[in-house]
Formats: structure tokens, C-alpha cells, sequence
């Protein structure tokens, strides 16, 4: 059973709502307001036994923070191949039905290993990456990353992609790209700053 | 005919979700990356001259 209390357009519209106040957020006093607030949890962060262990031991710091980077490579690699083959580029020779699936299988175990792996890496360097704008892009990134995959991507090629929008399709495949390249390329860069 | 020729352009829900925030992370992250690109050539420029 269908559950559309906003008529036939339901999912357009939570869409276009989650964007517009995500822009409300990030352009008024409450993104500096909400900053201000959750600075606790980051000097709590740092307390816990993963920000201890993250900031006096180096070597497991290093160890989690190898799985975290295997984890974004092997989330790429399916974000690339997916896309890829939405976009008519890489594996056309197989069904795109067959390349979507089994792609997204790998994605959300890849998704959850990063997930794991870096809450534990920001408990090491909580106020370091708290003060960072960039870490900030990243979340947003991420966050957008996750909404626009499980509540966007995924519901559009549920059905038969042959019978898509092409438009659509590969639209949704280039900024599928581009939302996972800023939040490899965003984490890389908290490496760099600071 | 027409009206299966009508059913095939009109776009669902989801598709019109999937052009609304891809149209949106495109156009976002295309300003994103030109204003960090423009921000390091002038880092540059004004090392280098």
C-alpha cells in the first residue's frame, strides 16, 4: 500500500523540502547556533574509549583509519561501476539491472564499514575536526551522500531502468558521482588540515 | 495511441525526485569546486605573482 499524503508528487516534494531547509540551515544563525551547541559532544568525544585509544595509541588509529580508506575504496569502486553503467560508459555488455544490484549490495556494507570506522577516527581528533570547516563539507556531503541514495537513487531504479528517463538516469548518475568524489575528496583533505 | 505516447513523456515521482536533487547537487557542487579552484589559483597568484 501506497502512502502519499502529498498527492502523486509526494517524493518531489519531501525532496524539494529537505533541500530547502538544508539551504535554510546553512544560510542563517542556525548553522553557528547548532555549532556552538554540539561542541560538547565533541569534547565528550574525546573522553570515550575510542577517543583515548584513538589519540594515545597511534598504531590502532592507523589500523582503523586503513579499513576506513579500504571501505571509501570499495564504496567508490561501486559508485563508479553503478554510475558508470547508468551513464552508458563501463560494463555495457552486462544488464543494468544486474550491475545497479549487486553494486548496491557491496555500496551498503561499504558504506557501513566507513560509517563505523570513522566515528571512531572522529573520537580521536574530535576537537581538531570540530574547528575544521572542511570536516563540516564532508558531513554535509555525506549526509546528502545517504539521503540522495537510499531515498532518491535507489527508489528511482527500483523498477525497470530501460523504462527511465534517460535524462533523469543520468543526472541522477552524475551527481551521484560528484556528491561521493566531494566526500572522498573532502576526507582526504581533514588529512591535510589542521 | 496518444494517450501511450502522453504516458511514456510524463515523468513519475520518482523520476521528478531524481531530477530535482540531482539538478540541485550538480549545480551545488559545480559552484563548490569553482569557488575552492578560484580560492587556490589566487593563493597561488599571490605567492607566485
Amino acid at each position: 500500500m501506497s502512502f502519499r499524503i502529498l498527492g502523486p508528487y509526494t517524493r518531489t516534494v519531501a525532496t524539494a523540502a529537505v533541500i530547502a531547509a538544508t539551504l535554510i540551515f546553512s544560510y542563517t544563525s542556525l548553522r553557528v547556533e547548532t555549532w556552538y551547541a554540539i561542541q560538547p559532544l565533541f569534547e565528550w568525544m574525546e573522553t570515550t574509549w575510542f577517543g583515548v585509544i584513538g589519540k594515545t595509541w597511534g598504531g590502532a588509529f592507523a589500523t582503523v583509519q586503513a579499513g576506513h580508506l579500504i571501505g571509501l575504496a570499495v564504496l567508490g569502486g561501486c559508485v563508479i561501476a553503478s554510475d558508470g553503467r547508468l551513464l552508458g560508459l563501463l560494463l555495457t555488455d552486462v544488464p543494468a539491472r544486474t550491475v545497479v544490484d549487486r553494486a548496491y549490495k557491496v555500496f551498503f556494507w561499504a558504506l557501513m564499514v566507513t560509517l563505523a570506522t570513522g566515528i571512531f577516527m572522529a573520537c580521536g581528533v574530535a576537537m581538531k575536526i570540530y574547528y575544521l570547516p572542511v570536516y563540516w563539507y564532508k558531513m554535509l556531503a555525506l549526509v546528502a551522500g545517504m539521503l540522495f541514495e537510499f531515498f532518491v537513487r535507489q527508489p528511482m531504479l527500483k523498477g525497470d531502468i530501460e523504462s527511465l528517463n534517460p535524462i533523469a538516469v543520468k543526472i541522477v548518475a552524475i551527481s551521484s558521482i560528484m556528491i561521493w568524489f566531494t566526500v572522498a575528496a573532502t576526507g582526504r583533505w581533514i588529512g591535510f588540515s589542521g | 495511441m496518444q494517450e501511450d505516447n502522453q504516458s511514456k513523456t510524463k515523468l513519475n515521482d520518482e523520476e521528478v525526485a531524481g531530477l530535482t536533487a540531482g539538478a540541485t547537487v550538480v549545480v551545488f557542487f559545480a559552484i563548490y569546486w569553482f569557488l575552492q579552484i578560484q580560492s587556490v589559483r589566487e593563493l597561488l597568484e599571490l605567492a607566485y605573482g
